[in-house]
């Protein structure tokens, strides 16, 4: 690992002072992450620095192409439905895991159950909270079993990663994973480095890279300064302002959307008027020049994050136009009255900004604005308790499934854990989208939803934040919306 | 001496009950380890199933006097974040502080004393300010911004040592820089302060007077009348490096100590972990002041430890 690392450093002083492409040993990067994976059991916990590991060590029945088209993993074609609670999917044959184990319909049945066993509480189970079970038709058929009807379970089979049940009952899958995927696990130095190296038997041909070391660097400008010096090939989380500064860099638009939400049944946001004035208020382009140096997308009238099933692509982002802003507060007699604005701050990427730069933008609509930053434990009980909805809330929602029943079941349905308003037609639409499994029929609800929600400016939605990393100049890699770091897909030119 | 350590460790022990009580209070009334777990979408029957599965849907009583019966078996339950023995996670990161507060405050104590006893030799001599002066500019600079600083030169700039990071012994140095720093510039105005009120005692102009070298008056007279005060303020910084320093410079070099695992333990709400860590270095900290009492009686019999 030393004399690793000193080469490293010598290898990048030497191109550096030469002005040459650094010399050919076996291609190793480093990859500095923001935090290190609690477990790598890949079933326990939502955890990313967990993820941004294990996603190269496990595979999944479903897979996603680098912007987000859903496809076959692990599974040979596309889940079928059996009937309406039965989804049976085919699995590609002679795959094995890392230690030998073959991959078949028991592994599928085992991390199904495994999963869902409330023994695992997992944190995950808010992705698999419709699964009821698996079962084993043949050795590469199986049937996952529903709740009820299910037009999800295709992107859920995405999330789920497979175990090998025999290594699971008897070896450590939380210090030593095995999957199928393109690398293997090698070594776990706690609080240091995590080691992979490349899979030679990968079932999808070898990778490029040889070996992977993860190190974990929470502060930003710490892991800035060790891409500069030259110790990491890819950083994560490089905040807009430094993308001039690196030697090399990739934003891609990733799975969060900022969005305020509004008490639809407040005295003061029930008002249409006071609503639309609102969204009219906002310099939305302004906003992504001077708090994102450009790299945030504005959000078209609904915050479905764009590459998600149900997104609705007729709406147009609202317009900024102040005047019209002022006039409907004075037309609805809200002049001077108060608009609480609440928020949190160090979350999401520049969510302090963006709440105190629309909260200026409102209080020049003629509104006092009583703007309060609180404590992140706080802020969610805020957002999700049971108190008084807020007039409106900031929130940077991120759809790790990539289907609007993510934004359409939490935010916008009037009984979702962070929704505002009392709407019981456009609940009942949400409803009826959530156990469709017509895919056209299905968009077709969204979209009648999320124009109704526009419409009648139910929330502010703000920008599809971009994820951008930071890379030395020998890497080779167009990042992934969905914000899995796939080593496999990275290449280093030498 | 042997009863007075029975009543201090006992006298210790109830403060590390009454912190670890204080700390039980503050973590369950602020912050619910349950919505800082699951993601946001997670239902309010999986926040419920989650809550019952680490037992905080409990009573606080009941989650009381569980805690109390594990204390007593030295068992702090579950890291809710990294699901395996809180004490676990504190005993594999604790010997990384230790290593970082040895190398860190061992240079700041080896080089205070002869830094403060030359600024002393000719107070506002040209060496005396510019000690002086030095030891005020590590005072006022924070932590974080020497880090920081350091890196950008050391490491970015000249590429002598790493970035973050541990494994080596080069992976030591800036971090254990920065963490002398503070402690280097105060115990060096002490030891300067100190040796100036010395060397204008009486006695020091009678042995002067005597005969006896200088650098015999200032190692076996001087030094050793001011090492009580020395001592005393280099418990002080032990106690608030292991409490407090190490927290920011572990941060910023992302060195993988206690200090770096509180903070994430608090931005994840992991309780467990949390009361692990606090009950730990609240031990330390009585262990080290009773230590540090007996070295005081050792160096000066005549202070009464009773």
């Amino acid at each position: 690992m030393n004399t690793k690392f000193a080469l490293l450093l010598a290898g990048t002083a030497l191109s550096l002072s030469l002005g040459v492409a650094a010399p050919a040993f076996a291609q190793s990067i480093t990859i500095a992450i923001g935090s290190e994976p609690s477990t790598l059991d890949p079933h326990l916990r939502d955890d990313g620095g967990e993820r941004q590991v294990n996603d190269n060590i496990y595979e999944t029945l479903m897979a996603r192409t680098p912007d987000a088209e859903l496809v076959p993993g692990l599974a040979a074609a596309e889940p079928t439905q059996v009937d309406e609670t039965t989804w049976e999917i085919k699995l590609r044959e002679g795959i094995t895991f890392h230690n030998g184990e073959p991959f078949n319909a028991d592994s599928v049945v085992a991390s199904v159950e495994r999963m869902i066993d409330p023994a695992t509480n997992s944190e995950q189970m808010a992705y698999f909270g419709t699964i009821a079970g698996a079962e084993k038709v043949d050795d590469y058929t199986v049937h996952i079993l529903t709740t009820g009807p299910d037009p999800i379970l295709p992107s859920r089979m995405y999330w789920l990663k497979m175990i090998p049940p025999v290594y699971a009952q008897e070896g450590d899958l939380a210090a030593a994973p095995v999957g199928t995927g393109p690398y293997k696990f090698v070594s776990w130095n706690r609080g240091d480095t995590i080691a992979l190296e490349a899979n030679e038997d990968y079932w999808d041909g070898a990778p490029q890279i040889d070996d992977v070391t993860y190190r974990f660097v929470g502060e930003a400008g710490t892991r800035l300064s060790g891409l500069m010096a030259g110790e990491f090939d890819i950083i994560t989380n490089l905040l807009p302002e430094f993308t001039t500064a690196v030697p090399k860099f990739a934003a891609v638009e990733g799975l969060e959307t900022s969005v305020f939400v509004l008490g639809i049944d407040n005295e003061l946001t029930s008002d249409p008027l006071v609503r639309e004035a609102l969204n009219l208020a906002i310099d939305r382009e302004a906003m992504v020049e001077s708090l994102f140096a450009g790299y945030a997308t504005i959000a078209q009238g609904h915050h479905i994050n764009p590459r998600a099933f149900g997104f609705n692509d007729s709406l147009e982002s609202y317009a900024y136009d102040p005047e019209r802003a002022r006039q409907l507060i004075e037309e609805a007699g809200a002049t001077g009255k108060t608009l609480q604005v609440i928020g949190e701050s160090g979350r999401w990427l520049k969510d302090r900004e963006q709440i105190e730069t629309v909260a200026g933008y409102w209080s020049q609509t003629g509104l006092a604005v009583d703007v309060q930053i609180q404590e992140f434990s706080q802020y969610l009980d805020s957002l999700m308790g049971d108190g008084p909805r807020p007039d409106s809330i900031f929130i940077a929602n991120s759809n790790e499934l990539l289907d609007a029943d993510r934004e359409g079941s939490y935010i916008y349905h009037m009984d979702g854990a962070a929704s505002s308003n009392s709407d019981a037609e456009m609940a009942a639409l949400i409803d009826e989208a959530r156990e469709t499994t017509d895919v056209e029929a299905r968009q077709a609800l969204y979209d009648e939803v999320f124009q109704h929600a526009h419409d009648l400016n139910y929330t502010v939605p703000l920008f599809n934040l971009q994820d951008i990393y930071g890379m030395s100049t020998r890497m080779e890699w167009q990042p992934r919306t969905d914000a899995k770091m796939l080593i496999k897909e990275m290449t280093v030119s030498e | 001496m042997g009863s007075f350590i029975v009543r201090r460790l006992w006298h210790g022990l109830l403060v590390v009950f009454g912190v670890s009580l204080t700390v039980f209070v503050v973590t369950r009334l602020f912050g619910d380890p349950v919505s800082l777990m699951l993601p946001l979408s997670a239902s309010a029957e999986q926040r419920l199933a989650f809550a019952q599965q680490i037992g905080l849907d409990q009573p606080l009583f009941v989650q009381f006097l569980r805690f109390l019966g594990d204390l007593a078996t030295f068992d702090f339950g579950q890291s809710l974040w990294q699901r395996r023995p809180a004490i676990e996670v504190v005993f594999e990161r604790l010997p990384m502080t230790l290593m970082l507060i040895g190398a860190g405050l061992g240079t700041a104590i080896v080089l205070s004393i002869p830094l403060g006893m030359i600024a002393a030799l000719r107070p506002g001599g040209l060496v005396d300010r510019i000690i002086v002066s030095t030891g005020l500019l590590g005072l006022s600079m924070p932590q974080f911004w020497v880090g920081l600083l350091l890196i950008m030169v050391f490491a970015v700039q000249l590429r002598l040592l790493p970035t973050s990071g541990m494994g080596t012994p080069m992976h030591l140095i800036l971090p254990a820089v920065t963490l002398a720093l503070t402690p280097l510039a105060r115990l060096t105005m002490l030891v300067r302060s100190s040796m100036i009120d010395e060397l204008n005692q009486q006695y020091v102009r009678t042995v002067k007077a005597k005969g006896l070298p200088f650098s015999h008056i200032l190692r076996v007279h001087t030094l050793r009348n001011i090492l009580i005060s020395f001592l005393t303020l280099t418990g002080w910084e032990l106690i608030s490096t292991l409490a407090g320093y190490t927290v920011v410079v572990e941060t910023v070099f992302a060195w993988p100590g206690l200090g770096l695992t509180a903070v994430q333990a608090i931005q994840r709400g992991d309780l467990f972990l949390m009361q692990a860590i606090v009950f730990v270095i609240a031990l330390l900290i009585v262990l080290i002041n009773i230590v540090l009492d007996i070295i005081f009686k050792m160096i000066d019999p005549r202070i009464d430890l009773n």
